[in-house]
């Protein structure tokens, strides 16, 4: 009896967190085993034979071969995009904790504005065109840096107020220029802020739908989230390829987010960011 | 070979002067310490010389290089920081090598000068390790052998001692001395602790209010102040200063008087003196001698019995206190009476702006 009294609330918050994240998951992956008939009926049940092999290739293969475009594209545009955001997020944030400077209020106004005012798809898709970036992937991976470096900032600067002002100086007289006591002595030192940016960042940019779909038309351009439309339209959907394409493209930011989890704790660990 | 002048050397930030034109001259191999209260503009003018902080004014030469524009790596100087400033995520080995690899020496080399370096400092059991891993003394060692393995001709050191306990402090101070003594460079040395002053430098410079008072051997600082500043500064415990008036005025004799002085008579010329002049007398607490019929007078008010002397302090009749430290145990009550008498010549006076004077 004790044990029920000390221990219900657990046990209700284990089961409403359960439901909550792996309810849709399961849904997701029995979905992928299902033909489309199955499928359709859109319930809770057990597959009835296994299709997956199947649904696989059919969802592959579908439109040329689209999905594998989609995965190359995506892989760029994040890669890309997330190595650019740490390098000028750091930057950025390096220098304005560092060097005082009466621009540094404005600054500081044009990042929050850039956190705050709502993106405006049309001006920005005039402006590419006119710099002819539009509908290529450059320009997107320009966007999304846009996007996503004004939080990207403020995480950094935060934790460069704790590295000791010391250190760049030691690093100086030792004859470190400028890009040395950046890239060998701050961004080393920012390495946990580092994992949590590109966690953030990269999922949001891979599973990021809306800006492709503004910027990227066309479908030699796709990105992994567009391909969910190859198998939805007004009068039929095959549910059993939509779930299993989403199931395919869920793997790799549960990848990354596997992966630099550990990294976080070891870099935690690891410790004595300590002068 | 590298001595290092300064010439009226000026800082400010914005409307606040914090260094006002300071002159000094270094010659190679010498001790050099800058000692002052906080704020007194003594590690401002070390990173000056260092690179780290602009030259508002004034000219710096290191050896025969005007070094005003010069970049800090380009200045030949080597800085060991308060805080140690060791790179966190590299070994000691990288720690050291750091400076070695950005001015692109050849591995072989490096790796040469790092072990020469962790040898002379004892250090070469640390040389896999990190920085969190080591010991308050240890990290010291990493800093200073950091600054060895640039060979400069000018070490700076900015309070390098301060994180470190008492005894260890002690050991370090002996090791510094001993490095210098190995290297023959140029030190510049900023301490607040007068013992660290008094003990390692070749000359002293103090400081106050970014002006310097007095330049001088420790010796030199310590017998003969030029002013009321530097005599309260240099010395431990501080010195007592009493004021007194002239009285009469001899032919190579000066008498003078106090609320706290019993008439004296002193072999002095008098010139430049008037009747009634009022002058400040300096008396360290280790001249002072107990003796019923002494000059001084007051009654205890506070006794530290150290077994090998005793700190005595003592209220004088016009209320100012008095230090005395006498030989040897006493055993004396808290508001008796008690008189010191001092030699002539171990007194020092300033006149009415604080400069010595002869009597």
């Amino acid at each position: 009896m004790t044990l029920i009294r000390n221990y219900w609330l657990s046990a209700v918050a284990i089961l409403v967190s359960i439901l909550v994240f792996l309810v849709p998951f399961a849904f997701i992956i029995l979905m992928t085993f299902k033909e489309q008939r199955q499928a359709a009926l859109l319930d809770f049940s057990w597959p009835m034979g296994n299709a997956l092999w199947g649904n696989i290739v059919e969802v592959v293969t579908t439109r040329n071969w689209m999905l594998v475009t989609a995965f190359v594209n995506s892989t760029i545009l994040t890669v890309v995009s997330v190595t650019l955001l740490v390098v000028f997020g750091a930057m950025v944030g390096f220098v304005l904790q560092r060097r005082k400077t009466r621009f540094n209020g404005l600054i500081e106004f044009l990042i929050l504005a850039g956190l705050m005012l709502p993106p405006a798809v049309v001006p920005t898709i005039w402006l590419l065109q006119g710099m002819g970036l539009f509908g290529r992937l450059h320009g997107l991976i320009l966007i999304e840096v846009a996007y996503g470096l004004p939080f990207t900032i403020l995480l950094y600067r935060a934790f460069i107020a704790t590295i000791p002002r010391d250190l760049d100086e030691a690093a100086i007289i030792d004859g470190a220029r400028p890009f040395d006591v950046f890239f060998r002595i701050v961004l080393p030192l920012l390495w946990p802020v580092t994992v949590t940016n590109i966690v953030v960042q990269s999922v949001a940019i891979f599973n990021d739908f809306t800006n492709p779909l503004y910027y990227l038309p066309g479908n030699a351009n796709a990105t992994v989230q567009l391909t969910l439309y190859n198998f939805q339209s007004q009068f039929s959907t095959s549910y059993n390829l939509l779930f299993t394409n989403i199931a395919l493209i869920t793997i790799p930011p549960l990848l990354v987010f596997l992966f630099f989890n550990r990294q976080i704790v070891a870099g935690m660990t690891a410790g004595a960011v300590k002068g | 070979m590298a001595g290092l002048e300064l010439k009226s050397l000026y800082k400010s930030y914005g409307n606040v002067e914090v260094i006002k034109g300071v002159d000094l001259s270094v010659t190679h191999g010498e001790f050099v310490v800058f000692v002052g209260p906080s704020g007194c503009g003594k590690s401002t003018l070390l990173r000056m010389i260092a690179g780290l902080e602009d030259i508002s004014g004034g000219e710096l030469w290191i050896g025969d290089t005007l070094c005003n524009d010069v970049e800090p790596r380009d200045r030949g100087i080597a800085m060991v920081f308060q805080s140690y400033a060791l790179y966190p995520h590299m070994t000691v080995y990288d720690n050291v090598g750091f400076g070695l690899k950005l001015a692109k020496t050849p591995k072989d080399v490096r790796d040469r000068k790092i072990r020469d370096a962790a040898r002379i400092l004892q250090m070469e059991h640390l040389l896999d390790r990190k920085p969190g891993q080591l010991s308050g003394g240890q990290r010291q060692r990493v800093a200073i052998g950091r600054a060895i393995v640039r060979q400069p001709e000018v070490f700076l050191f900015d309070e390098p001692l301060s994180n470190l306990d008492a005894a260890l402090r002690v050991d370090m101070r002996m090791e510094l001395s001993r490095l210098h003594q190995d290297l023959g460079a140029t030190m510049i040395y900023v301490t607040h602790d007068q013992v660290e002053a008094m003990t390692l430098a070749d000359k002293i410079v103090v400081l106050n209010g970014g002006v310097v008072q007095q330049v001088g051997t420790p010796i030199e600082l310590y017998q003969r102040p030029a002013n009321i500043f530097v005599a309260g500064f240099i010395g431990s415990p501080k010195m007592n200063f009493i004021t007194v008036s002239v009285e009469a005025l001899g032919e190579g004799s000066v008498t003078i008087a106090g609320p706290d002085l019993a008439p004296m008579t002193m072999a002095g010329s008098g010139a430049g003196l008037k009747l009634g002049d009022t002058l400040t007398l300096g008396i360290r607490p280790h001249a002072l001698v107990e003796q019923p019929s002494g000059a001084v007078a007051g009654r205890v008010a506070l006794v530290e019995r150290l077994g090998n002397e005793t700190n005595v302090s003592v209220d004088l009749p016009s209320g100012v206190p008095l230090l005395a430290v006498l030989d040897g145990d006493r055993q004396l009550t808290v508001g008796q009476q008690i008189a010191f008498a001092f030699a002539p010549e171990s007194v020092v006076f300033f006149d009415g702006e604080g400069r010595a004077t002869p009597l």
